[in-house]
């Protein structure tokens, strides 16, 4: 039995059509559905766009070791302390590795800077070590960095920091307290502007004190939430990160409480937090378009409700069950999937417009316009299905009789 | 093919019955139809609202199944086969004309036309080409693009008419065809009909009117779901006349 397509199809079309201003509503709902779940996808695939872009201008000789079942909260600058795994003892062991370059730990210390009057809120101070600056490619605009011989009381400071602390980008030599310990700022970073990073930090709204410092705030064998590695070239990472392996599965006792994170991997956000977040986006937007699907659903029965004779008739001129199906079937297939098109534009100019006030731009990716195709047409197809098996079982000599 | 008889078979209907309800509400449509109807022949059937003739002709036309019995189209037994198998048949062997038209009024002319032979998987030129060409035959040809509603009712008959043949087939069901119609449009439908059946066209029409009985070569009268009168009609001198061009016959046969 030949499908009829190009028959069913312009057939759709005319039914269709000669109902536009009700076609067109039913679309609407696809529309508007697709559109947020493209939105969320878009901007969500530009966070890990990021992420991406640092880790390709970085030679692919980076890793991080992260411990394993926490969430080191790297959402817009916003800091969520966690027990970790890693510790100080775990950065010593690791910093001799053949192949190694620069190794740095990320401390992040409870509490924020203040000048005693202004108190910023949303800022991290960390702990590490001087060789973050080279692998986090961190530029100071004003003084210098920390480097072996500084002071332990001074501090590096993000430019927005600083702003926020002092009035101004130009505050060397001015200070300011966390936890009731004085710190000079003897550098200020050049504006970094990438909230989200693979280093977990929103360096514009950090300030960066000495690792043996923020031992002493902290107390000795205080967590570290992430250790960030620099191999010699992007062909030693594998070995290092191997070496690196068996080196801490030995001192955490072949207790695996940590993940090395290279490559790619680094830029999946890998916090459950961003996850949760979109997930829990996409599911919202996926309600609209249940919604829609429903729309299609319901203009689809009225549809064969009001087309009943016509199928009756259909039948009686020789159209078995499985054109009445495809009749009606490709008219909501067609409805959903040039809803799906129009949300997909949609999505993209309300992401686009949401970017405006963000600090990353939508993606653009196969990936999501398949997404968007795929679920338009799985909503055509569920929604659709019912209405034309019901047309199709209709029997069609009561049909013949309805009048209209 | 070959084997040609002097008359062939069409249909062949052996105590065929068609049961509506269960148990006390139990009523027979059809109690048992013996009917044998050979190429060619106008049948028309009539009896009392209720006395089962649309059930027959609905049996007939593959839309109903039988509860029991016998029913042969072109010599093969149907009852047993699928539904799918059911509308191929009804695509390829079985015109229906109904009494309200049942043109779909979204659709023009030529492509209500054409709609049966969609189901046979011909192409859209070629459906075209051959809806155009036979309602060519009904002097329909320049109502070609118009829709169902800018026809008058005989007109629409006609077009219905038109669907009916337009796939060839064995054998052409009408329900009460001119039910819907006044006299005149009656009369210019009918004439149509019996132009179908001078061509040999198998024709079995339902009807309550005993005035278009004058048409048919048969007529059944039914009662209680069974036959209770099958009389042949001798061929009729009227049946040599040419065919005139519908459009005129209501002025030249009028009163």
């Amino acid at each position: 039995m030949r499908l009829l397509l190009s028959d069913h199809l312009s057939n759709a079309y005319e039914s269709l059509h000669s109902n536009r201003l009700r076609t067109f509503l039913t679309c609407l709902g696809i529309t508007i559905g697709v559109a947020s779940v493209t939105t969320v996808l878009a901007l969500g695939a530009g966070v890990t766009g990021i992420i991406g872009k640092q880790i390709s201008a970085l030679d692919g000789n980076i890793a991080i070791i992260r411990p394993q079942a926490t969430g080191s909260g790297d959402l817009t600058g916003q800091q969520i302390l966690t027990p970790s795994t890693l510790t100080e003892s775990d950065y010593k062991a690791i910093a001799a590795t053949p192949g190694l370059k620069h190794s740095a730990p990320i401390m992040l210390i409870g509490g924020s800077a203040s000048t005693g009057t202004i108190k910023p809120r949303d800022t991290a101070v960390i702990a590490t070590t001087p060789s973050l600056a080279s692998i986090a490619r961190l530029d100071v605009r004003d003084g210098q960095f920390l480097d072996e011989v500084t002071n332990q009381q001074t501090a590096v400071i993000g430019e927005q920091l600083s702003v926020e602390l002092f009035g101004t980008e130009q505050s060397v030599g001015q200070t300011f307290t966390v936890k009731k310990q004085r710190f000079t700022v003897i550098g200020v970073l050049k504006r970094f502007n990438d909230p989200i990073n693979f280093s977990g930090v929103d360096f514009d709204r950090a300030a960066i004190i000495h690792l043996e410092m923020g031992k002493k705030m902290a107390g000795t064998g205080a967590p570290l939430q992430q250790i960030n590695l620099q191999a010699r070239s992007a062909k030693d990472l594998a070995a290092v990160i191997r070496t690196i392996d068996t080196q801490l599965a030995r001192s955490h006792q072949g207790d695996k409480d940590y993940t090395i994170i290279s490559g790619r991997d680094i830029a999946q956000p890998t916090t459950h937090l961003f996850k949760a977040i979109q997930g829990v986006s996409v599911a919202i937007a996926s309600i609209s378009l249940l919604v829609g699907g429903i729309g299609i659903m319901n203009i689809m029965l009225v549809s064969v409700a009001e087309r009943t004779r016509e199928i009756g008739l259909r039948k009686a001129v020789g159209a078995s069950n499985a054109h009445i199906i495809w009749q009606f079937l490709i008219e909501s297939l067609i409805m959903s999937l040039v809803g799906g098109v129009a949300g997909y534009v949609l999505g993209y100019i309300i992401a686009f417009t949401i970017s405006t006030f963000l600090t990353f731009d939508p993606v653009f990716t196969w990936y999501i316009a398949g997404v968007a195709a795929v679920l338009s047409l799985i909503v055509g197809m569920v929604f659709g299905i019912y209405p034309a098996i019901k047309a199709a079982r209709k029997d069609p000599i009561e049909s013949l009789r309805q009048y209209r | 093919m070959a084997k040609k008889h002097i008359k062939p078979v069409v249909i062949k209907l052996k105590g065929l019955k068609k049961r509506y309800g269960i148990g006390n509400a139990e009523h027979y449509a059809l109690d048992g139809v013996n009917l044998v109807i050979e190429k060619g022949e106008f049948i028309a059937i009539m009896g009392p609202s209720g006395c089962g003739k649309t059930t027959l002709l609905n049996v007939l036309g593959l839309l109903d199944r039988p509860t029991d019995g016998d029913y042969l189209l072109d010599g093969k037994a149907v009852e047993e086969l699928s539904s799918a198998h059911h509308a191929r048949i009804r695509s390829e062997q079985i015109g229906f004309v109904f009494q309200n038209f049942n043109l779909i009024p979204r659709i023009s002319v030529i492509e209500n036309v054409a709609l049966p032979l969609t189901y046979r998987g011909m192409r859209k030129m070629k459906r075209l080409k051959e809806a155009s060409r036979v309602l060519k035959n009904f002097h329909l040809q320049e109502r070609e693009y118009y829709y169902p509603s800018q026809l008058s009712g005989g007109q629409s008959q006609r077009v219905a008419i038109a669907r009916a043949l337009v796939n060839n087939p064995s054998i052409i069901l009408a329900d009460e065809p001119t039910g819907n119609l006044d006299s005149r449009s009656s009369h210019i439908v009918m004439e149509e009909l019996s132009d179908l059946h001078r061509r040999g066209n198998t024709i079995v029409m339902v009807t309550h009117n005993p005035k278009l009985t004058t048409y048919a070569s048969r007529v059944i009268h039914m009662l209680d779901g069974k036959i209770a009168s099958d009389t042949k009609i001798p061929v009729t001198a009227e049946s040599t006349t040419e065919k005139i061009p519908l459009g005129k016959i209501p002025k030249e046969k009028k009163s």
